[in-house]
């Protein structure tokens, strides 16, 4: 299990975009995605697979412990970190059309949900996935997966409105 | 919505909202019995169509939310893939170097071993009673240093403690335009350097152990594999110093 084999590469490269998706996901920052979509790159890589492995299980696998590690090691780490200020402006363009205005607040909302909701709603509803394929990429019940996307579609929904109508 | 379609219960015997047969519609997980039940709500309930409508829409902005950050997905990634040499892989991560690895922790003691046996000359990671001194006596803080002996400035970072039950912290020195990090833990009352790594180093690095990449990588690789728990809070830390640890 030391190097993927041809066909596990190739598959590996058809996955990069959904696997950027599923970073974007957990992070919810375009950088930090970057970053972890490398190391999860750089790991299958090193590490190989089975043979017999799904690359797309597989890789969503090892990028989601990879995201768990570093949670763990900022939870530990900003223990005494300076609280940070308010990201003011983040995800904001200079643009003034009412799609990148739409854009933004739903940049703005999808940033405020619940990780696991995040992930859930991603896989689901960008990536298509059944809520049965959902549930063994994140590897939670089906059910979970069903309530956090219901939450989830809920909380974006009802943020758009709130947002929109004080806006307007 | 009528109050009396409220509350229905899905698949799993779990009671569920509209929200929730809403969401499951959309994504094609009703069963065919709900679904005709749901889409002759939907025609006669324009609040539940609404609703829908809104669902809908906020799929479709996260969709080509999505679509735009992903569009220059993996370019790079995929040349260096198809390349099957991983070692042009840079740590160009901003938070690689602290992505834990498989290392075990008895590497990191032979690492802490080398640099102490291939360092003749000073070492301002060195232990010694003004390092345990100050570990031994000094709150974490997040910024701003204490000079140590006149030559060394000490920073500590963070207390936590280790499995084998032991109290760590992890501090910074500078010295000379140089920062170094490292995690100490208090064994039988004395303090022992587990694990250090250079952060800067300038004209004076060929006086030390030449920085390898990932030396910042190896305190928190050493950290991850050793903390039983999150680091203690402020008062927490206070409270142990003041006991005496």
């Amino acid at each position: 299990m030391s190097s993927l084999t041809a066909q596990q590469r190739q598959d590996l490269i058809d996955e990069l975009p959904r696997l950027k998706r599923f970073c974007l996901s957990l992070t919810s920052d375009p950088s930090d995605a970057d970053d972890l979509l490398q190391v999860t790159v750089e790991r299958l890589l090193e590490k190989g697979m089975p043979a017999d492995a799904h690359v797309a299980k597989w890789s969503h696998r090892v990028c989601r412990n990879l995201w768990i590690d570093e949670i763990r090691s900022r939870d530990v780490r900003n223990r005494y970190a300076q609280a940070e200020g308010a990201i003011e402006g983040a995800g904001t363009t200079t643009e003034n059309s009412d799609e990148s205005v739409q854009l933004d607040r739903v940049s703005a909302a999808m940033e405020r949900l619940p990780p696991e909701q995040r992930a859930a709603l991603v896989q689901v509803a960008v990536e298509g996935c059944s809520y049965a394929e959902a549930a063994a990429i994140l590897e939670v019940p089906i059910g979970t997966i069903m309530s956090r996307v219901a939450r989830a579609r809920k909380a974006l929904t009802e943020d758009l409105e709130w947002k929109a109508e004080r806006e307007a | 919505m009528k109050d009396d379609s409220k509350n229905v219960v899905d698949m799993d015997g779990m009671r569920v909202d509209d929200d929730h047969l809403l969401s499951m519609y959309i994504d094609g997980e009703l069963d065919a019995e709900r679904t005709i039940s749901l889409a002759g709500r939907l025609k006669q309930e324009p609040a539940l169509r609404a609703r829908l409508s809104a669902m809908e829409n906020s799929d479709r902005l996260v969709k080509k939310l999505y679509a735009s950050q992903s569009a220059d997905a993996g370019q790079a990634l995929a040349a260096l893939i198809r390349s099957e040499n991983v070692a042009i892989f840079k740590p160009t991560a901003r938070w690689r170097e602290w992505a834990t690895g498989a290392i075990a922790a008895s590497v990191m003691a032979v690492v802490a071993l080398s640099l102490t046996s291939e360092q003749s000359t000073f070492n301002p990671m060195t232990m010694d009673v003004h390092l345990a001194q100050a570990l031994e006596h000094s709150p974490s803080r997040a910024s701003g240093w204490e000079q140590l002996d006149g030559a060394r400035d000490f920073r500590s970072v963070l207390t936590f403690p280790a499995a084998d039950g032991r109290w760590c912290r992890e501090f910074m020195l500078a010295h000379n335009e140089s920062h170094w990090r490292g995690v100490a833990c208090r064994d039988e009352g004395t303090w022992v350097n587990q694990v250090v790594g250079s952060e800067v180093f300038l004209e004076r690095e060929t006086q030390y152990r030449p920085a390898g990449a990932g030396d910042t990588e190896k305190v928190a690789r050493f950290i991850d594999e050793t903390a039983a728990d999150v680091a203690l809070g402020p008062q927490q830390e206070a409270a142990l110093i003041a006991s005496g640890w």
